[in-house]
């Protein structure tokens, strides 16, 4: 079974689940399956601006489409951004 | 019975009960907005991420555990930010209303678990010629009559306050006579930048706004509105009111210098109350902090039977007692709202 990884706040919503393993045919399929699915993708059915996606360490945030080995560790992880905050985020 | 604050900050949702400060609950989320809903107990917060987005948390353990509403989509529109969580009347218990970016109202029949927009404002008539604020396009303020669930009104910055009657289908912008210096039109129909809009509890036809030009008081629903601002407040601009729940003629402003200078007036944290329905305002700030230069947000006031609170970007929560006013926390993250039960 592939393993997919979830950072702390998405584990948290995933009931504190941090690991899942999978037997989904690709990796957009295994996203999907996720319980914090609704968090990770936009409306348009890709995934979030600042969430990316790594296949056995290989970029693969363009490449949902690919398909998942049997051995295959999926990573979630969010973009480095430095913490900045949207400029409106509870803005006056 | 025991009182509680809940105070939304930009790291986490943090509870004061009977003055013990705990938490943070919602570690991760900034927290625009939490609030009790008084019909059944449950706790729910308009919750952000700059990564993953707006949804709104639910919890009917007092916080303990947290379940999230499924995505939260408009057709046509971007989503933005979750501002604020309104229990709708106490005659649908299991409806819910909830002020987004951008100037999205969205309403939940399923106790949260779900939210589909309000179409009669959501693609009001007049929204091309909404305009964003410095906050975006928020949603802010909905306010429901005690009397009625078919009478709301809702806050939008800047397109200004509306109205329907008939529970949402149709909405009437209400902004007669609200100044909108930043326009070439000084009163247009709508694009006022109201910052928040209160109605009273006991006398849901007495509105107040704290708007960006001005503060109003309205005692017909919104029909008509009267500045109130010139008699002995230091500044027209600010964000929060708060309201007395025995008494319709008192609110409490906290003016800041203005809208270039988004700061406490006057280097200190002056709270002004009107006793007279805003016939005149006095500095009311007996155990605040001066010199201070700091800032209240929209959210970040309340009021209940005990009296005001409210919560400074600096970390602070602030609560009425008597007449003077007492810390009831510090050294918090930014405080971004402040709801109290």
């Amino acid at each position: 079974m592939a393993r997919v990884k979830l950072p702390s706040i998405l584990a948290r919503e995933a009931g504190g689940q941090r690991e899942f393993e999978t037997d989904a045919a690709t990796l957009a399929d295994a996203l999907a399956a996720l319980p914090i699915a609704d968090l990770i993708f936009d409306g348009t059915g890709g995934l979030r601006r600042l969430v990316n996606v790594y296949v056995d360490g290989r970029d693969a945030r363009t490449d949902l489409d690919v398909p998942l080995a049997q051995d295959a560790e999926v990573t979630v992880v969010a973009a480095v951004a430095g913490g900045a905050t949207s400029p409106s985020s509870g803005c006056s | 019975m025991a009182r509680e604050v809940f105070v939304g900050t930009r790291k986490g949702l943090f509870f004061i009960r009977d003055g013990e400060l705990s938490g943070p609950e919602l570690t991760g989320w900034t927290i625009f907005h939490a609030i009790r809903d008084p019909r059944d107990g449950a706790l729910y917060v308009a919750s952000n991420n700059w990564v993953y987005g707006g949804v709104v948390h639910r919890s009917t353990d007092d916080g303990k555990t947290w379940e999230r509403s499924e995505k939260i989509e408009v057709e046509g529109h971007d989503m933005g930010e979750v501002w604020h969580v309104e229990p709708g009347h106490e005659s649908e218990p299991s409806t819910l209303f909830l002020g987004a970016a951008p100037g999205l109202l969205l309403r939940s029949d399923d106790s949260g678990t779900t939210w589909s927009a309000v179409d009669g404002l959501v693609s009001h008539p007049t929204r091309e010629r909404w305009e964003a604020g410095a906050g975006g396009m928020c949603c802010h303020s909905v306010q429901i009559d005690p009397g009625s669930p078919q009478r709301m009104l809702a806050g939008i910055s800047a397109a200004g306050a509306f109205r329907t009657a008939d529970g949402g289908e149709t909405w009437t912008a209400v902004n007669s006579n609200v100044a909108a210096d930043f326009l070439p039109e000084k009163y247009p129909e709508v694009g006022q930048c109201v910052h928040k809009l209160l109605l009273h509890p006991a006398k849901p036809e007495r509105l107040w706004q704290q708007n960006h030009c001005g503060v109003y008081r309205s005692d017909d629903f919104g029909d008509t509105w009267e500045r109130l601002d010139g008699n002995g407040l230091p500044s027209s601009f600010g964000f929060p009111i708060m309201l007395d729940r025995s008494d319709p003629d008192v609110a409490y402003v906290i003016p800041e210098e203005g809208a270039e200078n988004r700061v406490t007036s006057n280097g200190r944290l002056g709270v002004y109350r009107t006793t007279d329905a805003g016939a005149s305002w006095q500095l009311f700030s007996d155990g605040l902090p001066e010199p201070a230069w700091t800032v209240v947000l929209r959210e970040a006031s309340s009021f209940d039977d005990r009296g005001p609170v409210f919560g400074t970007q600096s970390g602070s929560v602030w609560a009425l007692d008597g007449a003077s006013w007492q810390e009831l926390a510090r050294e918090l993250p930014p405080v971004l709202s402040v709801e109290v039960t």
